[in-house]
């Protein structure tokens, strides 16, 4: 079965060589074949997306279409998508049905593509191995008994099995870059605000990014045009000009400096990884690039920084959910406390009731100092060192996780274990970074990535690096043994 | 760092959530260990730093004062379980 | 033992924008439940707040008009607990860094002396829905209307001594935002809202005593009744050698007594930090410096003016400046009516507000323009019409759309001031009645009223009074030379 990239997609369309409607065909009947092996479809788009595959073959036969014209997709499960249940993978919303479409599907569809269906994740985007989820956990295609990652799990699982050409993630800690990395394919977290997180269930407000996780930074770079944006929704909402990806993707990056931070690349990394990426760093040498070590002192900081904030955030965050207005209700309650109580008991799972207990214990009377604040100042220390590591390098390269994809079941029950997975991908999220993990090789026929992080708008930075480390490779070409032969 | 299990009944009294008896032991030492795992932010040096609230240096958008008249209503209640004549309802609360 | 009221009032001022402070809702009253909350009202998933341009610029002027710092920067944070009526299952205020502080006014109290009273600070924050408990038999109903709506929390320092001071500064801070067109402060309606602090201290201590807040007091009569209540109700409980307890308190103005509330209040820790979903507002020098350009002219400022300018008594300006609306009705009336800014005056006071007070209307429903006063009140000062047929017209003007020359034509209400037409009724009647002329003219000087009255039922009371006085006298006594 061949995986198909969507610049492959659209040149066919383009050719006339497939239309729109067999393409989406193809794919609802990979997902029926294969998905039932990893489980990253939550919902189907079935009905809707076969009748707009109709409406874009009109339109390209008429030739009056856009590139993304009847290119299929898939969203991950925490954006609003109006008239389609959204769940967030979560028993609280199993049965919700948004009035309405987040900023960033209403601009793909504006452009468009056509959503196939929502892919599985870890509960309300907790999480780093998609089995918090509560229909149930992914499985990664390149060894059905280990995790894809998470929180993004289905729409990795789902991207690298090539039963979908491109899907949306979210990114709050690593949950794009992470998955991306154990399952070998590339994937984007923008920089702060480049997206409007309008729509997207807001799981760490100062942390969440919308992104994508596809075959190749091209692909990646097509489609990150089309969601970007300000939006007057959304406060956060940066107005930055968005550029044409896809036309910085083939400069030369010679006399670019790469730095390495040395905090990245001490112990905590194993030495088959360490070989690994140095070999990658090798490829970025040979592409021009100059290396350089820098220092990012405060980094080692990151995961307690971030799970004070981020449960901070999302304690206060998750409290709309009661069931009064939508999502589950009990219908055997006696008061008002029970209400609120039996529904978030009955309607939350485990992880999310402890980052929603460690949330409110770090904001409570008599802890506020020593925790939010503490770690809101320490934030900035963290951003501060990017901001002086970014004024001698222009990128900055290190792993993306410890190792590659653990078994299902190996980490579930010891929560700061599953945290520590976190460790090289949290600290561009509390700076507000772009940063990016591609495929850099294998161990034990298991992928590893690379990551990129770069400054403040410059994605066209990272899928540039990106695309030609692609052009010399070939790691994201390989695809996951069960899924190759059909 | 341990958390008692009066301080988990406080948080979830809090944060309107109930765990089972079978459920606290459990809960308790997790959460004692994500606190001590947060703990190592006693060591980092933030003499004269400022708090970071946001990744972006920007300040509030400001919007123009002008309603938008739409009533959907009834759209919107198709999600709630329990209403009636345009209200939602919830057990009867005694002030 | 002697002691002494410590009150601090906060006063939650409902903003007269059109849209809600985070989302582009009506915030107009009185309409069906749920249908004015949206998504953004609703707490829906993922949906985020955005500022509204008016609240901010409706708070600095509050700022400016009570002398307080305007933060350059101030911030939204979260005030975080769960009650049906708030969706999010936190407010959106501002904690540390409120957008107005350290200002103050003064208020008038009752030795006619007036007393500072410090401004700690005025925030911003949204407005919870309404829970409605006797809707349904077992079950509470909400309604998020109100959910969203920008309010302005107003804290004083505890400056306030008495139930008096109390209630003067919640007029002033009442008259204030009405001035300066930032509220209606409709108490019905709910725009204007009174929390009180109270707590009792010995004399001449200057520890503050436990603080019992009390809750739902809606209007000034109220707040006074609510106060002295509880300095009675905390008076016994410390005279008892027992301790106050902090806690929240219900004002029940049928009973005229406070009680404790057993609710979302009690022991609760907020847990209050920056909300992540908006940034900090930046407030530059030069949106100041246009706003308080700006600023409409407040009561103080008004009735100095009046004095001065149009030379009005002070009594009669305090009258006119107290409320806003009649203020500017009377500037408009005087724009068109410059003869006489005290018969001006004088008009509106008895005349127009007597009128308005009897048939309980507010002056914003008036619908007579200040030009057609004016008009009228040109025909009182030129004699064309009497005082009492000037009442008749006024009430005319009020109920028809007729013009006053109209009304005046219609009912012949033409005041008679030709002397020689008042002169022959005059004659006429002193003629019919001679009885009554003899007994004035020996010495009876009452039955001149008498005589008067005959001569203006005569005259359908058309005739100038002042004349018929004066030309009735004039022929009286030429029958005493008969």
């Amino acid at each position: 079965m061949e995986r198909f990239t969507l610049k492959k997609l659209i040149h066919m369309i383009s050719q006339r060589e497939i239309s729109s409607a067999e393409l989406v065909s193809m794919y609802f009947e990979r997902i029926k074949k294969y998905d039932h092996f990893l489980n990253s479809f939550i919902t189907l788009n079935q009905e809707s997306a076969k009748e707009q595959s109709l409406i874009a073959d009109k339109k390209i036969h008429a030739g009056n279409y856009d590139l993304l014209t009847g290119i299929p997709y898939a969203s991950k499960d925490i954006f609003c998508t109006k008239g389609i249940k959204t769940t967030c993978a979560s028993k609280m919303l199993e049965n919700f049905i948004p009035p309405y479409d987040s900023t960033v599907i209403n601009q793909i569809k504006n452009s468009g593509a056509i959503l196939m269906g929502k892919t599985n994740m870890d509960e309300f985007a907790m999480g780093s191995s998609n089995e918090t989820s509560y229909f149930g956990p992914v499985y990664n295609p390149w060894d059905l008994e280990r995790s894809p990652g998470g929180s993004s799990g289905g729409s990795a699982a789902a991207v690298a099995s090539g039963i979908i050409p491109i899907a949306l993630g979210t990114d709050t800690g690593g949950s794009i870059r992470q998955p991306a990395a154990f399952t070998g394919i590339t994937g984007l977290k923008p920089t702060y605000g480049r997206c409007s997180r309008y729509g997207m269930v807001a799981f760490a407000s100062s942390l969440d990014q919308a992104g994508l996780l596809a075959l190749t930074a091209e692909d990646i770079a097509i489609f990150l045009e089309t969601m970007s944006g300000f939006d007057p929704l959304d406060s956060t909402s940066v107005e930055e000009a968005v550029p044409q990806y896809s036309d910085f993707v083939h400069n030369s990056i010679e006399g670019k400096i790469i730095g390495l931070p040395k905090e990245f690349f001490n112990n905590s990394l194993d030495s088959d990884s360490q070989r690994i990426l140095n070999q990658g760093i090798e490829i970025y040498e040979k592409l021009g690039a100059k290396i350089t070590e820098i220092s990012l002192p405060n980094v080692g900081y990151s995961v307690p920084t971030y799970y004070v904030v981020a449960s901070a955030e999302c304690s206060s965050n998750l409290a709309r959910y009661d069931g009064i207005r939508y999502g589950y209700r009990d219908d055997d309650t006696k008061d008002l406390d029970d209400l609120y109580r039996t529904n978030r008991q009955i309607g939350f799972g485990d992880e999310v009731k402890r980052r929603i207990m460690t949330g409110t214990y770090v904001l409570s009377a008599g802890y506020y100092d020593a925790y939010y604040l503490k770690a809101q100042k320490v934030r900035q220390l963290i951003s501060n060192d990017f901001t002086e590591a970014f004024k001698e390098v222009d990128l900055i390269v290190g792993p993306t996780t410890q190792s590659p994809a653990f078994s299902i079941g190996e980490k579930i029950d010891d929560p700061v274990s599953m945290y520590m997975n976190d460790i090289y991908t949290i600290s561009s999220n509390l700076a507000g970074l772009p940063a990016l993990s591609h495929p850099v090789g294998f161990i034990d026929k298991l992928p590893i990535g690379m990551q990129l992080i770069a400054p403040h708008f410059q994605e066209s930075q990272l899928l540039n690096f990106c695309h030609l480390f692609q052009q010399e490779t070939d790691f994201h070409l390989q695809q996951p043994q069960p899924f190759l032969d059909d | 760092m341990t958390v008692k299990k009066s301080d988990i009944n406080h948080i979830c009294d809090l944060s309107k959530l109930r765990i089972d008896e079978n459920e606290i032991s459990i809960f308790t030492k997790q959460i004692s260990d994500i606190l001590n795992m947060i703990n190592e932010l006693e060591q980092a040096d933030t003499n004269n730093i400022k708090p970071m609230a946001h990744p972006m240096n920007m300040s509030q958008r400001l919007r123009k004062d002008k309603a938008i008249l739409n009533n959907d209503r009834d759209l919107f209640q198709e999600n709630a379980i329990d209403s009636e004549d345009g209200f939602y309802k919830v057990p009867k609360v005694i002030d | 033992m002697k002691w002494e009221t410590v009150i601090g009032l906060e006063l939650h001022v409902q903003l007269a924008c059109e849209s809600k402070i985070f989302s582009s809702s009506s915030t107009k009253y009185g309409m069906p439940q749920n249908t004015q909350a949206s998504l953004v009202d609703l707490g829906y998933p993922g949906v985020l707040p955005v500022l509204n341009h008016q609240a901010v610029v409706m708070a600095i002027k509050f700022g400016l008009a009570v002398d307080a710092e305007i933060a350059e920067k101030s911030i939204f944070a979260r005030k975080n607990y769960f009650y049906p009526d708030l969706p999010k299952g936190y407010q959106i205020s501002q904690y540390e860094l409120p957008i107005v502080f350290n200002g103050s006014i003064e208020i008038p109290i009752h030795n006619k002396s007036m007393k500072t009273i410090r401004i700690t600070r005025a925030h911003l924050e949204e407005d919870a829905g309404k829970s409605i408990h006797d809707k349904f038999h077992n079950a509470s109903a909400i309604d998020l209307n109100r959910a969203g709506t920008p309010l302005l929390e107003i804290v004083s320092e505890p400056d306030l001594s008495s139930s008096e001071e109390a209630s003067s500064y919640m007029q002033k801070i009442h008259q204030l935002v009405r001035y300066l067109k930032i509220s209606d402060g409709n108490m019905q309606e709910g725009s204007f809202r009174c929390d009180a602090n109270i707590s009792l201290r010995p004399l001449g201590s200057n520890d503050l005593g436990t603080r019992a807040e009390i809750k739902n007091i809606n209007s000034f009569k109220f707040v006074e009744k609510a106060i002295e209540f509880e300095v009675e109700r905390q008076k016994a409980i410390l005279e008892e050698g027992e301790s106050v307890i902090q806690e929240t308190r219900l004002y029940d103005s049928e009973k005229n007594e406070t009680r404790s509330m057993r609710s979302k209040e009690e022991a609760n820790d907020y847990r209050y930090f920056p909300d992540p979903d908006l940034l900090p507002i930046l407030v530059g020098k030069d949106l100041i410096n246009g706003i308080k350009k700006e600023l409409p002219e407040l009561f103080d400022q008004k009735v100095h003016r009046y004095i001065k300018q149009y030379s009005i008594r002070k009594v009669d300006a305090i009258e006119i400046a107290k409320n806003v609306d009649i203020a500017e009705f009377f500037e408009a009336l005087i724009h068109h009516f410059n003869e006489n800014y005290q018969q001006a005056a004088n008009w509106l006071l008895s005349e127009l507000m007597g009128y308005l007070n009897k048939e309980n209307i507010s002056i914003k429903d008036l619908t007579i323009t200040a030009d057609a006063s004016a008009d009228l009140l040109q025909k009182i000062h030129e004699n064309v019409v009497s005082a009492s047929m000037a009442k008749i017209i006024l009430k005319q003007l009020i109920e028809t759309n007729d013009s006053v020359d109209e009304i005046i034509e219609a009912q012949g209400l033409k005041q008679i001031s030709d002397s020689t037409q008042i002169e022959s009724i005059i004659m006429e009647v002193l003629e019919s009645f001679p009885d009554q002329r003899d007994q004035y003219l020996s010495g009876k000087e009452q039955v001149l009223g008498f005589l008067i009255g005959q001569v203006m039922k005569k005259s359908s009371g058309k005739a100038n009074p002042k004349m018929v006085n004066e030309i009735l006298l004039e022929k009286i006594e030429e029958y005493r030379r008969i």
